[in-house]
C-alpha cells in the first residue's frame, strides 16, 4: 500500500521531512524526491497495515515534518543567545579551553 | 506662573515608537498579557496589542505610558530602556556561571518503607551491594568540591539515608576539611523512623538540615508510605519533634508527595503541614518515572486533575494568609520570583539552560553519576541517558563535557525549540529535558503533547489573572517571589 | 520654625568681610584660638578681650565694645559650639547647631532643574562664595558631629570643586556621615563618577529623586528635558563603583498617580538603592506658586501610600516616610514613618493639642501650618 504526500520545498527542508521519516522507519518505507518546488515522499506499508492506521501514520508524519522543520529553523536562528548563555554558564568551570 | 512649563512640553516630539522584544499570550476575554525581555508583564486589551504592534497606539493613552515604562516600547523620550533591560537580563543569567551548587550523595538504596511511587530503593539487608562506600564517597566530595561554585549543598539522599549514618558523618567530615572557603551546608532527606540523639547530636554541631516526608493525615500519609507496623505517620511525626527539640524549628522541613490518594484531600494536607508549624508546602505533581510509571499511578490521572488540586491548594492557603497566618506555597513562589524579580531559585526542573548537571549532580551509591534525581529515577526503568560516567574512573572533565550531558542541555534550551522560542512564559518556565525523555523519548518532545507544558501554562495564567484584580493577592504574591524571604 | 538668619546691630565693626565663628561662652580660652570664637556676653558684660566677636541678645546701649552685635532675641537658642557667619553689616546666619541632628549646609542656588515643588528656588547667580564658606565651617564643625547634609540649588555643578569639598569632609570630619541632595545627572558622566568614587568617602550617601516610572512625567516635574534617562544613567554609574544612593519622592498630585508603578519599577530596575525616601509636600518657594497642581490632601491619598510602601517593602528595600502626620496615613505604613521635620521647621496646630501621639508625630512643617494642610487632621484620643 503506497501513500504520497508532497510538502512545498519553500517551506519545508528537506532535513527535516528526513528526521520526520526516519521516526517513523517502523512503521513504513520512504521515497524522497525533490524537483526543486516540491518535495515528493511515497510511503509504502507493510501489508498489515489496517486503513486508519495508516490515516494516523500520515497524521504523524505530517506534524512530525513540521516539529523537525521548525526545530531547525528555530535552533539556527538563536544560536548566537544561546552559545552566549551556555559560555557563560560554563565559564569559571575551567572546562572551556581557549583556542 | 509662566516660567513652568505644561506636560504636553514634555512628552515625546515624534509620534514614532520602536518596539523592544516582547511577547504575548491570550489570558481569555479579550485580554492578553505581554512580557518584556526581562520576564516584566502587562495586561492589556486586544485593541491596544493590535495598535501596539501595528505603531498606531496613542502616546497620551495610558498603555503607552504603561508600555513605555516597562520596556515594551522606546521613543525619542527615552533612551534607557536598553541598559535597564540588559542589567536584568543579565542579573538573571548570572547566577549559571556558579555551576554545580546541589551535590546529591545517595548514600544507601536500603529502606524499610516501600512507597508504591519510590523509583529507587530496595528492602534489603545487603549493605555492601546498596551502600556507597568511603572510596565512592572520597571521589565524590573532590568532584563536589571541584564546582566552582562558592556556594555548596550535599544532600543525603537514599533509600533511607540514615541506614548509612556513618558515611554521612563521614562525608561531612571530610568535606569540610577538604573544602577550603567554600560555604559548605548539608541536608538529609529522610523519613525520619530511624532518628535518634546520637544522629541529632552530630546534626547539631554541624548545622546539618532535615528534610522529611508528610504527605498528609495519617490516613493518606501511611497510605502513600507503607512501611512494616504501618507506622511511618506516626513515627515521621515523632520524628520531626524530636528534631525540632535539637535543632530548632526552622531547621525541619517537610515535602509533600502526591498521589491518587491525595485527590480531594489537599485541605487536610495543608492543615497537616500548619498542624505541626510547616511554613509552607510544596505541592508537587507526580513524576511519571519508576514505580509510578509501573504501576499506573501515573496514568491514573493527567494535567487537569491535577490543576484542581493545586488551585484549589493555592485559595485555601491565600484564604489562610487572609486570616493573618502566614504561610505559603513554594511551587508558586518559585514561579512568582521569576515573574516579580530577576533573581534564580535554582529549581532544576523550571530552568533554561535546563538545570541537569549544571545546577545538581547525583553521585549514586555504586559511584555512577547522574545529571539529576529523575535521571537517576530513569536508571533504574532502564534508560541510562542521562548517566554520566563513573567517580571511579571518570575524570570531572569527562563528566561534565559528556554529550550525555551538554546535548540534551543544548538541545532543550526553552528559547532554542518549537512553542517555546516565542511563549509569552518562557521566562518563566523550563527546559526539562528529563521529564520530555522520560515520556517521550525525546529531549524537547512537542509542547502541545506535553503536560509539563501544559500544567505550568495553566498556573502561569491563573496567577497572573489572579493578582490582576485582587490587590491583596498582588501584595501577598509580591512577597512570596522574594528569594530571601 | 527657627529663624536662622538675623540682622544685628552693631556699632564699632573692625572687620570688613563675612567671617566664621564660632559660638561660646567659654572665657579664657587661649588666644591662639580665641580668634575663631564669638563670646556670648551675658547681661552683666562679662567682657574679655581676644575673641573673634561678640555677640548678645539684650537690648544693650553702645557698651563701646569692638565687633560686638546685638543679635535679634528670636536668634538666643544659639549655644555653645554652633557656627555662625557674621558680616560687616550685621548680617547673621546659623550654619551650623551642634545640638541638632538636621544641619545642612547650602552649596549654591544655582540648579539646572525647576522643579514645580522646589523649596529653594534657582538663582542665577555666581554664589560659590557659598561653596568657599562650606570649605571653611568644614575646620570649625565638631569632630564627634554625627551627620551633615549638603544642599542646594545643584551641588554638583561644581565639578571638580564638589569633589574637593567631599575630599576635605573626608579629611576633616573622618566620621561624620553626609547626606548629599543632587539630580544625580552629573554622574552621568562616567569618568566624574569614577572621581567621585576615588575620593572614597567613608560614609556618603547622594539622595537623588525619581519622580516617576514615566520620563515625561518625571521630566515635567523637574521642569527639565531628558533628565530621567539622566539621572537614571547617573544613579546606575554610582552604584557601578558601589557608591551610596538614596530614592527620594516627594508626593504630590502630579506624583500621586503612578506612585505605586514607579515605587514598582524602582524595585525592579533599582532595587540596589541604598533607601528610599517618600516625602510629604513642603509649603515653600514655588509650592506655593503651583498650588492647584500640586495640592492633594494626603488623607486622600493614604492608601495609594501604603500600597507604595508594601511594594517596597515586599522587595526588602529600606523605606521611609517622612514629613506627614501619624494622623492621615494607615496603620501599616507606621513601621516606615520617621518624625523627621526638621527641628528648625516642625510644628503643630490646635487639634494636636490634645492628641496623645503628638510625641511620636512629626508635625507640620510651618509653612504648611500657615498655607496648606490635610482637612483631617484629628487627634488621636
Amino acid at each position: 500500500m503506497e501513500v504520497t504526500i508532497t510538502f512545498d520545498a519553500n517551506v519545508y527542508s528537506s532535513d527535516a521531512i528526513k528526521k520526520a521519516a526516519y521516526r517513523s522507519i517502523n512503521k513504513f518505507a520512504i521515497n524522497i524526491v525533490n524537483d526543486g518546488s516540491n518535495i515528493k515522499c511515497s510511503l509504502t506499508f507493510k501489508a498489515t497495515t489496517t486503513e486508519s492506521q495508516i490515516k494516523s501514520y500520515v497524521d504523524e508524519f505530517k506534524k512530525e515534518v513540521l516539529d523537525q522543520d521548525l526545530r531547525e529553523s528555530i535552533k539556527k536562528e538563536t544560536e548566537g543567545i544561546r552559545n552566549l548563555i551556555l559560555a557563560h554558564t560554563f565559564s569559571k568551570t575551567g572546562l572551556i579551553k581557549d583556542e | 506662573m509662566s516660567n513652568f512649563q505644561t506636560i504636553e512640553f514634555y512628552k515625546n516630539k515624534k509620534k514614532e515608537y520602536s518596539l523592544l522584544p516582547f511577547r504575548f499570550e491570550c489570558l481569555g476575554e479579550n485580554n492578553y498579557v505581554v512580557t518584556n525581555l526581562a520576564g516584566e508583564h502587562l495586561i492589556i486589551t486586544r485593541d491596544a496589542l493590535e495598535n501596539l504592534v501595528r505603531h498606531k497606539l496613542n502616546s497620551s493613552s495610558a498603555d503607552y505610558v504603561n508600555l513605555r515604562a516597562k520596556h515594551f516600547l522606546t521613543d525619542d523620550k527615552t533612551q534607557i530602556a536598553k541598559e535597564l533591560l540588559s542589567i536584568k537580563l543579565r542579573t538573571k543569567y548570572s547566577v549559571l556561571s556558579e555551576f554545580t551548587g546541589l551535590h546529591i550523595f545517595v548514600v544507601s538504596l536500603r529502606c524499610e518503607h516501600s512507597c508504591p511511587y519510590c523509583q529507587v530503593s530496595r528492602q534489603s539487608d545487603d549493605k555492601v551491594k546498596f551502600d556507597m562506600s568511603t572510596e565512592v564517597a572520597d571521589r565524590s566530595i573532590d568532584l563536589a568540591l571541584r564546582s566552582p561554585s562558592k556556594n555548596i549543598k550535599i544532600e543525603f539522599q537514599g533509600g533511607e539515608p540514615l541506614l548509612n549514618f556513618q558515611l554521612i558523618k563521614y562525608i561531612v567530615l571530610a568535606s569540610k576539611t577538604r573544602g577550603g572557603d567554600k560555604n559548605i551546608s548539608f541536608v538529609i532527606a529522610t523519613n525520619l523512623a530511624l532518628i535518634n540523639e546520637e544522629i541529632l547530636i552530630f546534626c547539631k554541631e554541624h548545622k546539618i538540615l532535615i528534610s522529611t516526608s508528610l504527605d498528609g493525615p495519617k490516613e493518606i500519609h501511611n497510605t502513600n508510605r507503607p512501611r512494616p507496623k504501618g507506622n511511618s505517620y506516626e513515627k515521621a511525626v515523632e520524628g520531626i519533634q524530636l528534631a525540632r527539640e535539637y535543632l530548632g524549628i526552622d531547621s525541619v522541613s517537610a515535602l509533600m508527595t502526591t498521589t491518587q490518594n491525595s485527590l480531594g484531600h489537599v485541605k487536610e494536607i495543608i492543615d497537616e503541614y500548619l498542624k505541626y508549624s510547616f511554613l509552607g508546602i510544596f505541592l508537587r505533581p507526580l513524576s511519571p518515572y519508576g514505580f509510578a510509571l509501573k504501576t499506573k499511578t501515573y496514568a491514573a490521572y493527567n494535567a487537569d486533575v491535577w490543576h484542581e488540586f493545586y488551585m484549589e491548594g493555592l485559595e485555601y492557603i491565600i484564604d489562610l494568609n487572609r486570616k493573618g497566618i502566614k504561610f505559603r506555597e513554594y511551587y508558586t513562589s518559585t514561579i512568582l520570583t521569576k515573574m516579580f524579580t530577576s533573581q534564580e531559585v535554582g529549581y532544576v526542573d523550571l530552568m533554561s539552560p535546563s538545570g541537569i548537571g549544571i545546577a545538581a549532580v547525583v553521585y549514586n551509591y555504586d559511584g555512577s553519576v547522574y545529571a539529576s534525581d529523575e535521571s537517576r529515577m530513569l536508571a533504574e526503568m532502564g534508560d541510562n541517558s542521562f548517566e554520566l560516567g563513573n567517580v571511579l574512573i571518570n575524570s570531572y572533565e569527562d563528566i561534565f563535557l559528556n554529550p550525555k550531558l551538554l546535548d540534551p542541555i543544548e538541545e532543550s534550551f526553552a528559547f532554542s525549540v518549537p512553542m517555546c522560542n516565542e511563549c509569552a512564559f518562557e521566562a518563566y518556565c523550563g527546559a526539562d529535558p528529563v521529564f520530555h525523555h522520560g515520556v517521550f523519548k525525546d529531549f524537547i518532545g512537542r509542547k502541545p503533547d506535553s503536560e509539563f507544558c501544559k500544567r505550568n501554562m495553566k498556573i502561569f495564567k491563573y496567577l497572573i489573572k489572579r493578582m490582576e484584580h485582587d490587590p491583596y493577592v498582588k501584595k501577598l504574591f509580591m512577597s512570596w517571589a522574594q528569594p530571601n524571604a | 520654625m527657627l529663624k536662622l538668619q538675623g540682622n544685628a546691630i552693631s556699632l564699632d565693626v573692625k572687620f570688613n568681610k563675612r567671617a566664621l565663628f564660632i559660638v561660646t561662652k567659654r572665657a579664657g580660652l587661649p588666644s591662639t584660638i580665641k580668634a575663631k570664637y564669638a563670646f556670648l556676653l551675658d547681661s552683666y558684660l562679662n567682657y574679655e578681650e581676644g575673641y573673634g566677636a561678640y555677640i548678645s541678645f539684650d537690648k544693650v546701649q553702645g557698651s563701646g565694645i569692638s565687633n560686638h552685635f546685638h543679635l535679634p532675641i528670636e536668634m538666643n537658642y544659639l549655644a555653645d559650639g554652633d557656627v555662625i557667619s557674621i558680616e560687616p553689616s550685621g548680617r547673621i546666619n546659623s550654619l551650623f547647631r551642634k545640638n541638632s541632628a538636621h544641619n545642612t549646609i547650602l552649596l549654591t542656588e544655582q540648579c539646572n532643574h525647576y522643579c514645580l515643588m522646589c523649596s529653594q528656588p534657582p538663582k542665577n547667580i555666581d554664589d560659590s562664595w557659598l561653596l568657599d564658606e562650606a570649605m571653611a565651617l568644614l575646620e570649625l564643625i565638631p569632630r564627634e558631629t554625627v551627620n551633615i547634609g549638603f544642599s542646594g540649588g545643584e551641588p554638583t555643578l561644581y565639578g571638580d570643586r564638589f569633589l574637593g569639598l567631599i575630599n576635605k569632609s573626608k579629611l576633616m570630619l573622618p566620621r561624620t556621615s553626609i547626606d548629599v541632595l543632587s539630580n544625580g545627572r552629573a554622574f552621568s558622566d562616567l569618568f566624574f563618577t569614577a572621581n567621585y568614587a576615588a575620593t572614597n568617602h567613608p560614609d556618603c550617601v547622594i539622595g537623588i529623586p525619581i519622580y516617576s516610572d514615566d520620563p515625561a512625567r518625571h521630566d515635567y516635574v523637574v521642569q527639565a528635558e531628558g533628565a530621567f534617562d539622566e539621572t537614571i544613567q547617573g544613579i546606575l554609574n554610582l552604584k557601578k563603583y558601589r557608591q551610596k544612593v538614596e530614592i527620594r519622592i516627594v508626593i504630590h498630585k502630579q506624583t500621586i498617580e503612578r506612585l505605586v508603578q514607579t515605587c514598582e519599577f524602582i524595585a525592579r530596575n533599582l532595587l540596589f538603592v541604598d533607601h528610599v525616601a517618600l516625602m510629604g509636600l513642603e509649603m515653600m518657594g514655588f509650592t506655593r506658586a503651583n498650588l492647584d497642581q500640586l495640592w492633594i490632601d494626603p488623607f486622600e491619598y493614604k492608601n495609594i501610600l501604603s500600597e507604595a510602601v508594601g511594594v517596597l517593602s515586599s522587595y526588602g528595600i529600606n523605606t521611609s516616610v517622612y514629613n506627614h502626620q501619624l494622623c492621615v496615613i494607615n496603620d501599616d505604613v507606621l513601621p516606615y514613618y520617621k518624625k523627621s521635620i526638621s527641628d528648625w521647621k516642625n510644628e503643630y496646630v490646635d487639634q494636636c493639642n490634645l492628641c496623645v501621639k503628638k510625641s511620636e508625630c512629626g508635625g507640620f512643617f510651618s509653612s504648611s501650618k500657615l498655607h496648606r494642610y490635610s482637612d483631617h487632621i484629628k487627634a488621636v484620643i
